[in-house]
This record gives structure tokens, sequence and C-alpha cells, in this order.
């Protein structure tokens, strides 16, 4: 594998607006230079506010919900939780506000991979793939309509983050959702892997699954589609300092065949080692059959 | 006399004054001349970036003009590849960040073959940083390394808080560093510079140690060893037990045992420890540093080393003073009477 010169950058953005999206997260637009590499679906920026704004040191690593380019610029949403010290002061950002963004950083969804795209969100992970499936739609009508199955599960209906903005989205691709949540109250009743069963069995063809969410509906997903041989690929969240590889702190564990087929000369260095891939260079988002579940948390 | 030993033996010249190089060019763009000698390394300014927070010198190589930085300390670099720590690798704490990442690298093959070509197309200054379990790793490390071009000079990592055998611990006892050192001594001319941990009873001490064993210069310092507890589970936020903690948080504490070491030593200290800006830097080379190293901060701006080789050249010129050694150890000498140095009284 050879690596190119990265694409990302650190530049100013500037907060455009924020709005309640439901289940206690907030949708975040911001305004980046024109020139910051186009970001793909999967892929994150390294956030950072300005030492006075924020009492957290680091950057945070946020996933990328959409982009678009009016006229020549270019705006980012992003989807995220005031959870922690650093996202709430993130959420108390007024709109003009200065920040820093640092990217776009790591690999996306293969969305080129063949197959009739499942989607499958946890929460706050439907905001990738809903990036995700305006770019399989958008690709759609060129290469012959590939509409992709959006699959949304959740707790309870009140943790479907933004769900009135993800039927609107969803109808507009001419996509169809599939709702689940574990006490029923809305959709299917049960986990997302019972609905994933369930909708697959109706589709003919291959097939092909990009995921996001907790990591324990990851693995759960992951195995579903590893017993059936179904191409599978889920984005990973890791507590992060860098997000560009050099500082190594955010390793996954390598499956017993990632490592038995680890090849030191084609990987590249930043991206991992036998035994560790790095979420932010070799990931965020990686092929089912290449990580260990059972040892991640 | 240096700075540092002016400060040391209390003498004259409170404040630094003003130069005539300065003064010349007082007139027109200021210019500071910000070259500094560490031994025989000769650097452009005294800003190099801390090892393990640039990686090997060429990632970041896209985003900052990396022949500007004083010098890149590589990632430590050891015999065999090492896989590192389990996760979580990372913490962050008030002010800082915990570390545990268990010196991953490449190891000495990859790093020849792969990295040294690159980072001598880019003309990077490069201090190779190395780490064993074993003077004699080290030896064999420093033999095989010794000539290669791309490698301007060596640190020695005498300091890890993160791998169970060769660390910060093992380390820490001065006649092994002496011993040590006067093995590695003849098998290079380039500049040996000893990394040392700050959780030792005297910084000062150790520093005398690598000094008589033929060091060319100490960093000071590593970082702390500091753990954070989960409530939820209960658990080490890390994987190991304990991390190395860095950022802000410890720019005190490194301050102080930097302090401890300029002035137990003649040869060059380099300060290291929560530097975030031009002003951290000045703090650490007004108490007997020669040149900083810059770590943590790498994580929030790529390009932290360049900004404090221009915040530093625009802060003495504001001050008048043409070049480093002017400021260079001119904390003011009775300000330490009321503050003794760590280890002594």
């Amino acid at each position: 594998m050879s690596v190119a010169a990265p694409a990302w950058r650190q530049t100013a953005g500037r907060v455009l607006a924020q709005a309640d999206a439901g289940a206690g997260h907030r949708w975040l637009d911001l305004e980046v230079d024109p020139a910051f590499a186009t970001p793909r679906p999967g892929q994150f920026v390294q956030l950072l506010l300005p030492a006075d704004a924020s009492p957290v040191l680091l950057p945070r690593p946020m996933s990328v919900a959409s982009v678009a380019r009016p006229r020549g610029a270019q705006r980012l949403g992003f989807l995220y939780a005031p959870v922690g010290a650093g996202t709430r002061a993130l959420a108390a950002l007024e709109a003009g506000a200065m920040v820093e963004v640092l990217g776009p950083l790591g690999r996306g969804f293969p969305l080129e991979t063949p197959g009739t795209p499942l989607l499958v969100a946890g929460g706050r992970g439907v905001a990738p793939l809903l990036f995700a499936a305006q770019e399989l739609a958008r690709g759609g009508r060129a290469a012959g309509g590939r509409r992709p199955v959006v699959l949304f599960g959740a707790r309870s209906r009140a943790l479907l983050v933004g769900l009135p903005d993800v039927r609107r989205r969803v109808a507009a691709l001419g996509a169809v959702l599939h709702l689940c949540t574990d006490d029923g109250s809305a959709g299917r009743r049960g986990h997302v892997v019972g609905l994933l069963e369930r909708v697959a069995a109706g589709l003919a063809g291959p097939l092909v699954v990009h995921a996001c969410g907790p990591h324990a509906m990851l693995a759960a997903v992951a195995r579903w589609a590893l017993a059936r041989e179904v191409p599978a690929f889920m984005a990973m969240e890791a507590i992060m300092a860098c997000g560009t590889g050099v500082c190594r702190g955010c390793p996954l564990p390598r499956s017993a065949g990632a490592r038995a087929a680890f090849d030191p000369v084609r990987t590249p260095a930043l991206h991992g080692n036998r035994e560790w891939a790095m979420c932010c260079t070799e990931g965020p988002v990686f092929a089912a059959g290449d990580l260990d579940w059972e040892r991640i948390q | 006399m240096s700075g540092r030993a002016a400060a040391r033996e209390g003498a004259r010249a409170p404040r630094p004054r003003r130069s005539a190089t300065a003064r010349r060019s007082a007139a027109g763009a200021p210019r500071v001349d910000l070259a500094v000698r560490l031994g025989p390394l000769a650097l452009r300014n005294p800003v190099l970036t801390a090892s393990g927070t640039f990686g090997y010198g060429d990632e970041y190589a896209h985003v900052v003009d990396v022949k500007r930085v004083g010098a890149v300390v590589t990632k430590t670099v050891t015999l065999a590849p090492r896989a590192g720590n389990p996760p979580a690798r990372i913490a962050e704490t008030a002010g800082g960040m915990l570390n545990s990442i268990g010196l991953e690298n490449v190891g000495l093959e990859r790093f020849r073959r792969e990295k040294l070509p690159r980072l001598r197309a880019l003309g990077v200054t490069v201090v190779a940083s190395i780490g064993g379990e074993t003077p004699r790793d080290l030896e064999r490390l420093l033999g095989a390394l010794a000539a290669e071009p791309a490698i301007a000079a060596f640190e020695i990592n005498f300091s890890c808080p993160n791998v169970a055998r060769g660390g910060a611990r093992y380390w820490a006892v001065a006649g092994r560093l002496e011993r040590t050192l006067a093995r590695l001594r003849p098998l290079t001319a380039k500049a040996l510079i000893a990394k040392l941990s700050p959780d030792v009873t005297s910084v000062g001490d150790l520093a005398r140690a690598c000094e008589r064993g033929g060091a060319d210069a100490v960093t000071a310092v590593n970082t702390f060893v500091g753990m954070a507890v989960s409530l939820d589970d209960m658990r080490s936020r890390l994987g190991r037990a304990t991390g190395g903690l860095s950022g802000p948080a410890i720019k005190p504490l490194a301050l102080a045992r930097c302090h401890e070491a300029a002035s137990a030593v003649r040869i060059p200290v380099i300060g290291s420890g929560g530097i975030m800006d031009a002003r951290d830097a000045l703090e650490f080379l007004a108490v007997g540093a020669s040149a900083v190293q810059i770590g943590t901060a790498n994580f929030l701006h790529p390009d932290a080393s360049l900004r404090v080789v221009d915040g530093l050249r625009a802060f003495l010129a504001a001050r008048g003073l043409g070049s480093l050694d002017e400021w260079r150890g001119s904390l003011r000498p009775e300000a330490l009477a009321e503050a003794p140095r760590q280890g002594s009284r």
C-alpha cells in the first residue's frame, strides 16, 4: 500500500449555527475554508476550541455528518452530545465563534463496495450514515441506482437522535428507513441485529453493511455479517490525543486473521503494527473481519 | 561566563542587557540570533520536538516546515519493534493528559530503512531517540545508527514511565547512568543527550552522573508518573495502572527540575514539560535551559514548535535582545534566595 501525502490541514472554522437535535444532542454547522479537503463519510476532524473558551486541553474528534458547498464556501455539519467538559464548552459557542479544525482525518466508509448498502445506525451513529446515504444516492444516479436501506435503532424512541430530520432526509433520497427500539416505543421491538436479519432476508442479491454506533452494537452487527459473509464496515470510536497517528494513543485490537495476514512492509507505519491498528489513521472505519470484537470495549 | 554560571554564582546583571547586535538592527527589522550549541550539535534555534509527540519527523512534513524546527527528536526506537501497551493509552486530566503508549515503535531496521531516507530528503535536523532495557541494548542501537548521515544527534530515553523493563525506574540510578554513558561515549562523536525522569530523589544528581559519563546535554524532564480512576467501573482510566502526565499541569514541576538540573551541571540542559507557547519556553530558558522541547502542544497544533520559534524571536526583539545568550539564565539571583532549589537545605 503506498501512502500519498496526507490531505489534512489545520484551519480556522466559524460557527454558523447550533441547534438542538433531540435526545440530548446538538447539531453544529461550521464554515471552513473552501480549500479544506472535502471530507468523506466516516472521516472525522479534530475540533479545537480557543483556550479561553474551553476547560479541556486536547482537541475533540468529531465525525463529519454533512458537507455542503454553497457558492464556493464549505460547510461541515456535526452531531454531538454535550456530555463532557469539552463538548459542553462547544455547545456554549454562539454563532460567529471561531474554532480550529484539523482534518479530514482517517479513512471513511468504502462506499464503492458493490452490493445493496445497508446502513446500520445506533443512536447518534446515524449522523455519518446519513452523510453516506447522501453520497450513495448521488453516486447511485450515475451508476445505475444503489439506494441504501437505513436501519436506525436505539434503546427507546427518545434516543432515536434527530428522528424527524432522519425521516425527512431518508425520504428525500428515496431510500427506505427501518426503525427499532429495545422497548418497542418506536419501530420494531428489539435489537438492531434482529431488524437487520429481517430486512436482509427480504433483499435479493449481494449486500454490504456500513455501520456506526455503540461498540457493543457494532460487535453484534460484525458477528452477524461475518457469519453470513456479508462485507461489513464499522466506524469505531477511541479516545485520541493527536488524531493523526503520531501519538499512538488509539489502538484497536486486530483479529487473529488480520494478525496472521499483517504485512509490515505494505502497512504504513502510521496505521499500526501486527497487534494494534490505530483508530485514527487505519480507521476509524474498519472491515468487520479486521478487528477482534471480543477484546473491544 | 555563561548566563547559567552567572545565575549560579549570584553574579551581576540580574536583567539581560540590550546587546550591540540588537542596537545595530534596531532601526530596521529586529534581527535575533536564536542559534544554540548542544555540545557538538549546532541548532538554528533552541526549539526541539519532544520524543513521541512528532512521530519520526516526516508525518507532519506536509503541514509544518520541519527544516525550521531546531531539531526533531524522533519517537523512541528500540532494537526490535514494539507493539505498545493495551488501550486505553490516553486519559485527559485537569490541565494535562496521561499517556501509556509503551514505546510502540517500528524497531531499528524499519526506522533505518524507511524513515531515515525520508528524513534526510526533508532536510530535518534529526535527534534519534533510542531506548533499551539494558546498557548493551543501547550500545547495539548506537553502534548501528552512529554512522547514519541523517542523524545529527542521539537522545537516550532513560525515563519512559510506561514499560515493565528498562523504564524510568531502572535508569534512575546515578551509577548506572554514568557507566552506561561511559560505554556509549566512544561509539559516536555526535551529541549524546540523556533524557531524565522527574520522578527521582534528585534530578541534579542524575544530571551530574550523566555529565560525568560523557553526555553532551541532558533533557529535563520526561513525563511524571500519574494515575486516574474511572468511578463508573472502578478501573484505571488507562490500560496499565499508571501513565505519564504531560501538558500545562506539569509545567511548574518541570521548571523546578529543569532549574535544578541546570544548576547542577555545566553541560547544556534542554527544558521540557508543559511548554505550550513561547512564554513558557522563556521561563525554562530563564532558569538556565539552553534549549526546550515541545511535546503535548503538538497534539493541539502540529506547528506548535514553529509558533514557539516565532514567539521567541518576537519577544527577544521587543526586549532589544540580539541573541538567546542574553536571555538564558537571566532569572534574578535574589529570587533564588527566597526559593531555595529543590533538595537543598
